[in-house]
Order: structure tokens, then sequence, then C-alpha cells
């Protein structure tokens, strides 16, 4: 199993040119694990039985398969068993005592009950919605919208709603427009900087919907939410495409040779 | 592939050419019986397998699979984050069945506006009276506040290794669906308790829905039971949080998870 004609993933046999560290290890050498023959000799009534129907069970899996016109191919990707399952669960089970610790200690606020009559000065959602309800705060660039003499076009609503389409549409495409082998980061400066920026404007639009706890003019806050992104894409596009230049030998040496551009 | 039946595979005539006592043939009639319809010598094969193994060693690393020289290591949290939310949701789901032996859904009981309703009495039943429900209360929030975090972070993860890409671009697809479904699964837990937080958030998303061109009036109907908050929004938001999303949610996580298991985790770099 791991002699060294062992085809590496992409189909080669150079030995010199394995990148991919070989098959992976969890197969064992065949001398280790017992075949199903071996095991039926070893063992005897019921047990042995089982082997046998076993042994014919596999020869007739084996047959098929032959017979078949299905093609097997490489899968580039690790298997989720054992590797990750097992790595996992470590963190799981620390992650688990995380939580249950976290809520001994924090067990939350509760607030007066619902009262249709009075507004409270702060309505505010869960934090993970406070991007969506900064979304919602984006009626100072509504009547720049407008086309009729100053006469907004839509509610403000309705483009907090638009908003949120946008940029959900966004997410969804990215598979399709940003194609190709590149993994990491410095590969695709540009993309790495739109992901940064799209975090910074999470952060900045969740500020926006909290405006009250910022002692600074609005319009200013406003001009931040979107400059600070876009401050964060051009400083992190700058850095990578600087890292880029060391990291190029390394990466053409060991990464496009396990994966050869199309 | 041919699907007619092989010959010299016919394992009942097999057996029956066997000089067999009877509780041999009972087994080996039940276990090809089983065999044929569920495949357990994949699964016992494998057991088996493990058995025998008696050195059993940890797997590479995909580090050291992939040779980067160990630079990597501290990246492996990031790659359990799926994994991280799911446990979150089990956790939820546990607490949150728990609680709902002792939730009311029921705006009754207030007598002026602002008076506490049932759904908010039935809380601080939880909170003072039930034994361990303060605690029960602060896990089920905490899981929530966990599962949300984690899957923010793991798409994260997945765009800046670019893990959506080719084979898999119908999990990211999934995952922003899922993103979009466990936002939902929060809001409507978030309205539940029927504070005034609660109320407000609801009424956001009346007026939310009733800003949409064309489907606006239909979606508050559906969603939120009228343009006005009241009793049959806290009875939709609770069927939406007990017993559509939970359904929903978990059969497209299990789509989400089987889809990673087929393909395999996207190989790092």
């Amino acid at each position: 199993m791991t002699d060294d004609t062992t085809p590496m993933t992409d189909g080669g046999t150079d030995d010199e040119a394995r990148t991919d560290g070989g098959p992976p290890a969890t197969v064992p050498p065949d001398d280790e694990t017992p075949t199903w023959s071996e095991r039926k000799e070893r063992s005897q009534g019921l047990a042995q039985l089982t082997y046998q129907y076993f042994e014919r069970s596999r020869r007739e899996d084996e047959d098929l398969r032959t017979e078949s016109t299905y093609v097997e191919r490489d899968v580039l990707g690790f298997p989720t068993w054992p590797h990750e399952t097992i790595r996992n669960l470590a963190i799981t089970s620390f992650f688990l005592g995380i939580m249950l610790l976290v809520a001994s200690i924090l067990p939350g606020h509760f607030g007066d009950p619902a009262n249709p009559g009075s507004t409270p000065a702060i309505i505010l959602p869960d934090w993970y919605l406070y991007w969506s309800f900064g979304l919602l705060k984006l009626d100072p660039i509504n009547p720049d919208l407008a086309v009729l003499g100053g006469n907004i076009i839509m509610s403000n609503e309705l483009l907090g709603l638009i908003a949120h389409g946008a940029i959900f549409g966004v997410i969804t495409l990215v598979p399709f427009l940003n194609k190709g082998n590149a993994r990491r980061p410095v590969e695709e400066p540009g993309w790495a900087a739109l992901g940064v920026a799209g975090v910074i404007l999470a952060f900045t639009l969740a500020v926006l919907a909290i405006q009250n706890f910022f002692p600074i003019q609005l319009e200013l806050l406003f001009s931040l939410t979107f400059m600070l992104p876009i401050a964060g894409g051009v400083i992190t596009y700058a850095v990578l495409k600087t890292m880029r230049e060391g990291y190029m030998y390394d990466l053409n040496r060991r990464y496009f040779m396990l994966r050869p551009p199309k | 592939m041919s699907l007619k039946k092989q010959d010299d595979m016919d394992h009942n005539a097999w057996l029956k050419s066997q000089d067999l006592t009877a509780i041999e043939t009972a087994f080996l009639t039940t276990l090809i019986w089983l065999d044929k319809r569920l495949r357990i010598v994949d699964y016992l094969e494998l057991l088996e397998t493990m058995y025998y193994r008696a050195n059993l060693q940890m797997p590479k690393s995909h580090t050291e699979q992939y040779d980067l020289d160990n630079k990597f290591w501290y990246w492996y949290p990031l790659y359990s984050l799926g994994s991280l939310s799911i446990i979150a949701y089990l956790l939820a789901a546990v607490s949150g069945a728990l609680l709902g032996f002792y939730y009311a859904p029921s705006t009754a009981g207030a007598a002026a506006q602002g008076d506490p309703t049932a759904a908010y009495d039935s809380m601080v039943m939880i909170m003072t009276d039930v034994q361990f429900g303060f605690m029960l209360r602060a896990i089920h929030r905490w899981a929530a506040q966990f599962m949300v975090a984690a899957v923010f972070l793991h798409m994260l993860r997945v765009y800046f290794t670019g893990a959506y890409k080719e084979p898999r671009e119908v999990n990211w697809i999934l995952g922003v669906v899922l993103i979009a479904l466990t936002l939902l699964f929060g809001f409507s837990g978030y309205v539940l308790p029927w504070k005034q937080l609660s109320f407000w958030a609801a009424q956001i998303g009346v007026e939310l829905a009733l800003a949409t061109p064309i489907v606006g009036e239909w979606a508050a109907q559906l969603l939120f039971g009228g343009f006005t908050l009241g009793q049959a929004t806290l009875v939709r938001m609770y069927i939406l949080h007990v017993f559509v999303l939970p359904f929903v949610v978990t059969a497209l996580i299990a789509v989400h998870v089987g889809i990673v298991w087929v393909q395999g985790i996207a190989e790092p770099h």
C-alpha cells in the first residue's frame, strides 16, 4: 500500500516530486490487518461462517465493481472520519465546558414586561442582529437616491431590506465569482481584502445600530461606517501583496506542483 | 453495469450446499438477509479492522500530510467551528425542550398595558420557582449565543481558506441559508419572553415585513399573525421556534454535514 509506486493525488508517480506526504497514514500496511481468509482460518463455528460469507460478499462487490463503468476519481480532501472527528471531540468537550461555565457565571438580564403603550428609549435586537439593525439606519443616504425633486423613492425600511438582499446576494455568489485553485489569502489579496472589509463593515454597522452609545457626531459615525471597511480592505490588500512576494517561492514549489493550474 | 443476478454468487445455494446445523443455518440466513439490505459487512469490517490494528496511531495531521512544516497548527480550532455550532445547537435543543415544559406562549393575564403577561410570568416562574430553571434558561440563552457566533466564524473560516471553491459551491449556498435560518431562530427566541425588548424587536420586524413591496402584507400575516403585535404574533413565533425551525434546520444541517462527509474537508493550505 505504501510502496513507492503509489500514484499521487495528481496521478504522477515521480517520488521526488511528491509533496502531498504520500497516501493517508491511517491505511495500515497489508501485513498488519489480516485478510478475511486469514481471519476465517483463525476462527471456527459461527465466526468462521461469518468470515466465509464476508469473503464471498466482498468478492461479489469486487466483481460488480470490475464490471461497472463508474470511474472512481481522487477527491482532494481529507476524511471526516477519523481525522476530523477525533480532533474535534477533544475541542468539543472543552467547548461544552466553556458554554456551561459562561452560562453559570453570566445568566443574562431579564427586563420589564412588554408595554405596547410606551416605546423604550433603546430598542435593540440581540448582538448578532446589530449589523442588520444598522442596515435599517441608512436613511442619510436615502435622499441621495431620489430622482424626483428630493422626494425619496422608497421608504427607509425598504432601503434597508434591499441592502440586506444585496449583502446576502453577494455572499451567495462568492463561489461563482471567485474560481480557481488558490486557497490562501496571500494568493488572492483582492478577495481577502473584500472579506476583511466585509467583517469590518459588520462591526461598523453594529456600531451604527447602537449609535446612542458613541458620543460622536452622527454624520461622522455614518462616514466612518463606510470608510473604515474600505480603509481596512486597502490595508489588507497592501499587506498581502507585500507578503506574497515572500511566499511565492514556496507556494510555487509545493502547492502548484501538487495541484497544477488548469 | 448489469443488474442481473450473478450465478456464482447465489448465497442461498451456497448455504444449502454446506452441511450446517439448524442454529448455523438460522444465523447465516439472518446475516445474509440483513447484509443484503443494510450492508453490515462494511460496518463490521470497520470494527474488525480497528480491533486488529493493535497499535492504532493517531492520523497524520494535515500539516504533516501536506508537508506544511507544522507552521499552521494554530489554525486547527478554526476547522472545528462547524462542529462547535452543531454542539451548541444540540445543547440549545436539549435545554429548550426542558424549558418548553414550563413556558406558556400567551399574552393573557395583563390587566393593563405594561403588566406581566402569562408568557412573562412563566419565564419568571422558570427563573425563580423551577428547580435548576435559572441555570436552564442561562444555558439555553448562551448555547444560542455560542451557536450564532460559531456559525459566523465558521463562515469566515470557509471564506478566508477558499473552502467554498469547486466542488463545494452548493454547500456554501446551503450554509448561507443556514445562517439566515439561525438568525431567524435567534430572533423568534428573542421575542418569546415578551419583554419590552422582545416586543419592540418584533415591532421592527413587522414594520420591515410591511415595507416589503408586493409580498409585504402577506409576509406580515404569515410570520407575525397580523399588522399589530399580540397573541397571534407570540404563538406564531413560538411555533416557528419550537416546531418549524427545529425540523428545517436539523434537516439542512444533516444535508450540510452529509455533503462534507461525501466531499471531504477542503484541503487546507
